[in-house]
């Protein structure tokens, strides 16, 4: 990404001004009413983060994302590790996962209401669940894949079971459990994100479907932006800590 | 045997459990509804019209965006991945809203795009765009040179190096992206259906638990389920019939 044309690097900025700009003079125009021009929305972006009324529901949503990606990436690593080592494990374990990975897990979300009520708990759960699957995956096969040589170096050199797993193992897995936690991060923000449309009282998600059922569209886009710039911030930071753990690694 | 024994008896067990939770009698059969009641459901559910109708506006949404996103998506990619000036104004473009929830666009759709199909299939266009898009390039991006200068070299125009040499090699990674964006369609007809909607089988879900039917309202999950399963496996036997050529790694890309 370093050495991007300059030429490319201009085009590129102007794109987005160009984007931006005719969105702006078609404003002039008049645009209809749920359609708000750049500038307006910058306006009440910075006006909401004035009130405390976004932070209440921004840190709601954190409070639900946060803890099932955690939840569920740290389940999904550690028990894809382990059926990527272990044959009995993977002989029991997979076949459930694979077959049940294509299917939406978000239609569980009602009969999680029942089970764990219809606070955070059954939105956590269903966040975790919905982590679980990309990091399983992901771990499982950088397991899988590394390279027997090293292996039997390590095995060669003396080193015990555990020490190959963690000196070994663990290493040549971590650049597919990164690219898995990225997936996970991605689909927490989403599932958050429908959990509380469907049913809350607090969040952004819930922000927006109020806004948008009282007709307050300045509300949605402070919302819509809010949320943009989570999910962006959230796999920024991913981002930079794989750049530190992988040092060693050339992207 | 016990190999393939193992895989069965872990879900049977999970099975026996249910059943036991639903005929203890310590939870309400609300919670779990026994498992005879909800398969009686279920064949209800696909024999009658009804639960197909149902079924068939959830499908045509999903394949609708699925297929709008796969046309625009791959010719985006492959322009993304021969020309370094269109993957230079776009890839920021994907990559730096890649992490947006686009689902958060889907008010504004609903005011812009009404709150029938329309809106949902936006949606789900726009959500399955991003991978087929983003594998699509990279297949395109790294086809093998020496495939390239030696189609070059003996004088082949440069549509014949698309169709013959671009489209073939990226085909592995096109296929990847189309395995991760149906899935992603299914989670997002069903949420949109589950947020707003009069029809599909999200709405059913919801219908159903605000009844308090949860037997019915279990046999349409099962029902989902099976149609995302049964998407997948279709999607891998046309893989494999159009890539012929590359094996499939066991259960996924």
């Amino acid at each position: 990404m370093g050495s991007v044309p300059i030429f490319h690097r201009i085009a590129r900025l102007a794109l987005l001004a160009a984007l931006l700009a005719a969105w702006q003079i078609a404003s002039i125009g008049g645009l209809p009413s749920y359609l708000l021009s750049p500038l307006q929305i910058a306006q009440e972006f910075f006006a909401a983060l004035g009130s405390q009324e976004l932070y209440v529901h921004a840190g709601a949503s954190l409070l639900r994302s946060l803890p099932g990606f955690l939840i569920g990436s740290a389940l999904g690593i550690a028990l894809g590790l382990a059926a990527g080592v272990s044959r009995r494990l993977d002989e029991t374990l997979s076949p459930a996962i694979f077959l049940t990975f294509p299917v939406p897990k978000i239609v569980m979300l009602p009969l999680f209401m029942l089970w764990f009520g219809i606070g955070d708990l059954s939105k956590i759960l269903i966040i975790a669940l919905a982590c679980f699957y990309p990091t399983f995956i992901n771990a499982y096969y950088g397991a899988r894949a590394t390279r027997t040589i090293l292996v039997w170096s390590a095995l060669n050199m003396g080193a015990g079971r555990w020490r190959i797993f963690r000196r070994v193992v663990v290493p040549s897995a971590l650049p597919q459990i990164f690219a898995g936690l990225r997936v996970a991060l991605a689909l927490s923000f989403i599932v958050m994100f429908a959990t509380e449309m469907i049913n809350s009282r607090s969040g952004l998600g819930h922000l927006i479907q109020a806004a948008e059922s009282s007709l307050r569209f300045d509300l949605m886009y402070v919302s819509l932006l809010t949320i943009a710039i989570l999910g962006y911030l959230g796999d920024y930071l991913l981002r930079a800590a794989r750049g530190r753990v992988l040092r060693w690694q050339d992207s | 045997m016990a190999r393939f024994l193992r895989p069965i008896l872990l879900i049977a067990g999970v099975l026996a459990l249910w059943e036991l939770a639903a005929q203890s009698g310590l939870w309400n059969r609300l919670l779990f509804p026994s498992l005879v009641r909800i398969g009686g459901e279920f064949v209800a559910l696909v024999s009658g019209a009804e639960g197909l109708m149902q079924a068939w506006v959830s499908l045509y949404r999903a394949l609708g965006g699925f297929a709008l996103a796969a046309a625009v998506g791959v010719a985006l990619g492959m322009l993304m991945g021969r020309s370094a000036f269109v993957a230079g104004l776009l890839d920021p473009l994907f990559s730096g809203t890649y992490a947006v929830p686009k689902l958060a666009l889907f008010p504004i759709f609903i005011f812009v795009f009404g709150i029938g199909s329309l809106s949902k299939v936006a949606l789900i266009f726009l959500e399955c765009l991003y991978p087929i898009v983003i594998m699509t390039y990279h297949g395109a991006r790294d086809v093998n040179r020496v495939l390239l200068w030696s189609a070059q070299n003996m004088g082949a125009s440069r549509a014949q190096i698309l169709r013959r040499i671009v489209v073939p090699a990226s085909a592995p990674f096109i296929f990847a992206g189309f395995r991760v964006a149906l899935p992603v369609a299914m989670i997002v007809v069903v949420i949109t259906e589950m947020i707003s909607s009069a029809d599909g089988l999200g709405y059913l879900v919801i219908y159903t638990l605000s009844s308090l039917r949860t037997d019915r309202m279990l046999a349409v999950v099962l029902a989902i389920s099976l149609l995302g399963l049964a998407l997948d496996q279709a999607l891998v036997f046309l893989r494999n019939r159009l890539v012929y050529w590359e094996k499939l790694d066991a259960y996924y890309v």
